[in-house]
């Protein structure tokens, strides 16, 4: 199809109007808002569902493993031991987590640990709003169990919408940002 | 000892702070362009460097002096070094000339003929770029030296022929007296509507500014005449493009937009009234001039901001074709309304055409997207 455009008249030719309505889209251009954000100052939200770095409850984790048999890459190491506790009055036999890290600078994020975990809500999951993981060390990638709860100077995970039953709880008196209990 | 003082000593102090006020304008200059281009563009420009990005104007200076200096081997020596200052000297020499508010404080040196020796003076800054496009030894720098030669001669002429309107009206060579007369009567840009539009086209195009930028031409020309020069001597080109700029902009100012008066038919703020308060009328008469330069600097970059380049032969065209008898025709036109008496006839004349002008842009009520809906649809 091809489109015809108004012709534009002699008079209009002759006084060049073509450009002087060129100069007038580039003048309300000059005076529209700007889109640029200025990263360091300004920082956008990240959406809902934007999957950013691991968060890990050592609370609700009951150091079953399942996550790291689902890492495809075996990025999660997990040590465990057996303990003999108390609970309710009875002796109980326990799985105690010592070591529960992750490498992240191997990790593709695809979130299969987070499918594989059994508690409900998740011990480990992908959902935080965490995206300023560059480091000046390679071995700086490498996170403990510490590490991974708490993160340093970075924004708590503010959840999902209400509707969403899934999301995960941060208990009380465990938010904070930054250094180890 | 009195006639030192007057012919040698003042002259030269008010060169110097004419001198100095220009240079903080140019260095200013390459900030405000490249954060108002950016405006257009949809992003913010240099805004890193100090409160607004305000600092840029300190550090490019401090770049060019810190990086290194490269001449090329096979470069001619002499005339690679003379390449960026030549276009300097006469640039600056011009604004001895230019008068920046009522004479005789704030104008360095009073000339009869001032504006044949502006024009002789800028005509000369050509050379600078085809030296150093020649001198490079590169075959880009020196197409793009030839192309600014070719185009610089092609839009003297109707650079000059423009200005001849302008004479016949005021009847004088002398900068001040043009301006006293716009102060008197009209502001040329009124009875000289198409003087003006080519004055401003040929400066542009003599400034090598965009859409007249083929001798730097980027996509063709990696940078055209100074490809090759770097560091300190790469920053003297770009002083003088926007020193030129300047000049070009304080002429068509005291040409056709009433100079440092803001008077018409003696009513106002012309020379008489600014001179009566003395010092401050003229700084006010200075500040005035200056407002104006500014705001056609700013149509400069617009102009950047706009357009998209011409082919060359486009350029050719536009200047042989059409500038050269627009502004022949309009020498005879103007000459025949001389000879007839009627003058205030071409002030009528140029206000007919800047009302059509808004008459057409004012603003529509999205007619052109109904018409061209309309067109479309017929085509279905």
């Amino acid at each position: 199809m091809q489109v015809e455009y108004p012709k534009s008249s002699w008079s209009e030719r002759f006084l060049l109007l073509d450009m002087l309505e060129g100069l007038k889209t580039t003048l309300r251009e000059l005076f529209k808002p700007k889109v640029t954000i200025r990263y360091p100052e300004e920082r956008l939200d990240p959406a809902n569902r934007f999957r950013g770095m691991f968060r890990f409850s050592f609370d609700r984790c009951i150091a079953c493993k399942l996550c790291a048999v689902a890492c495809p890459i075996d990025i999660i190491y997990i040590d465990v031991h057996d303990e003999q506790r108390e609970v309710d009055g009875k002796m109980k036999k326990l799985k105690v987590l010592d070591r529960y890290d992750i490498d992240v600078k191997r990790c593709m994020f695809c979130s299969l640990c987070e499918e594989a975990c059994p508690t409900k809500p998740k011990s480990i999951w992908l959902t935080t709003k965490t995206y300023e993981l560059a480091t000046y060390d390679r071995n700086d990638l490498y996170f403990n169990m510490q590490q991974l709860e708490y993160w340093e100077h970075r924004p708590e995970y503010a959840g999902l919408p209400p509707d969403e039953d899934e999301q995960p709880q941060i208990p009380e008196g465990k938010q904070i940002a930054g250094g180890v209990e | 000892m009195n006639a030192w003082m007057t012919y040698l000593i003042w002259p030269l102090v008010k060169f110097l702070v004419a001198f100095i006020i220009v240079q903080v304008i140019v260095a200013a200059m390459n900030w405000i362009e490249r954060r108002l281009l950016g405006f257009v563009q949809a992003r913010l420009g240099p805004n890193r460097v100090g409160p607004k990005g305000l600092l840029q104007i300190i550090a490019d200076p401090v770049k060019f002096l810190l990086k290194e200096d490269i001449v090329p081997a096979s470069a001619e020596k002499v005339a690679y070094f003379l390449g960026p200052i030549l276009p300097l000297i006469p640039t600056f020499l011009v604004y001895c000339l230019i008068p920046f508010g009522p004479p005789p404080t704030f104008v360095a040196a009073r000339v009869n003929v001032a504006i044949l020796l502006v024009l002789a003076l800028t005509s000369t800054g050509v050379y600078g770029i085809i030296l150093g496009g020649w001198a490079s030894n590169n075959k880009y720098s020196l197409m793009g030296g030839l192309r600014s030669a070719a185009q610089m001669v092609s839009y003297e002429v109707p650079f000059g022929l423009s200005i001849v309107g302008v004479l016949m009206i005021t009847g004088s060579l002398d900068i001040v007296k043009i301006v006293d007369y716009q102060a008197q009567n009209a502001w040329n840009f009124i009875p000289q509507i198409v003087a003006c539009f080519i004055f401003f086209v040929s400066m542009t195009a003599e400034n090598n500014r965009t859409p007249f930028d083929l001798p730097e031409a980027e996509s063709e020309l990696v940078g055209g005449y100074h490809t090759e020069y770097s560091a300190m001597k790469f920053a003297f080109f770009m002083l003088a493009e926007y020193s030129a700029m300047l000049v070009n902009c304080c002429l068509i100012v005291s040409l056709f937009f009433g100079g440092w008066t803001l008077a018409m038919f003696g009513q106002g703020l012309t020379s008489t009234v600014l001179r009566h308060w003395g010092f401050v009328g003229g700084l006010i008469g200075t500040f005035i001039f200056f407002v104006k330069v500014m705001l056609f600097m700013l149509v400069y970059i617009w102009f950047r901001a706009t357009f998209p380049r011409f082919r060359f032969n486009q350029l050719m065209d536009l200047g042989w074709k059409w500038m050269i008898p627009l502004a022949l025709g309009n020498i005879f036109v103007t000459a025949i309304f001389i000879l007839a008496g009627q003058e205030r006839l071409m002030y009528w004349i140029g206000i007919a055409v800047i009302g059509a002008v808004i008459y057409y842009l004012r603003p529509k009520r999205a007619v052109t997207h109904e018409r061209l809906h309309a067109s479309r649809v017929s085509e279905v």
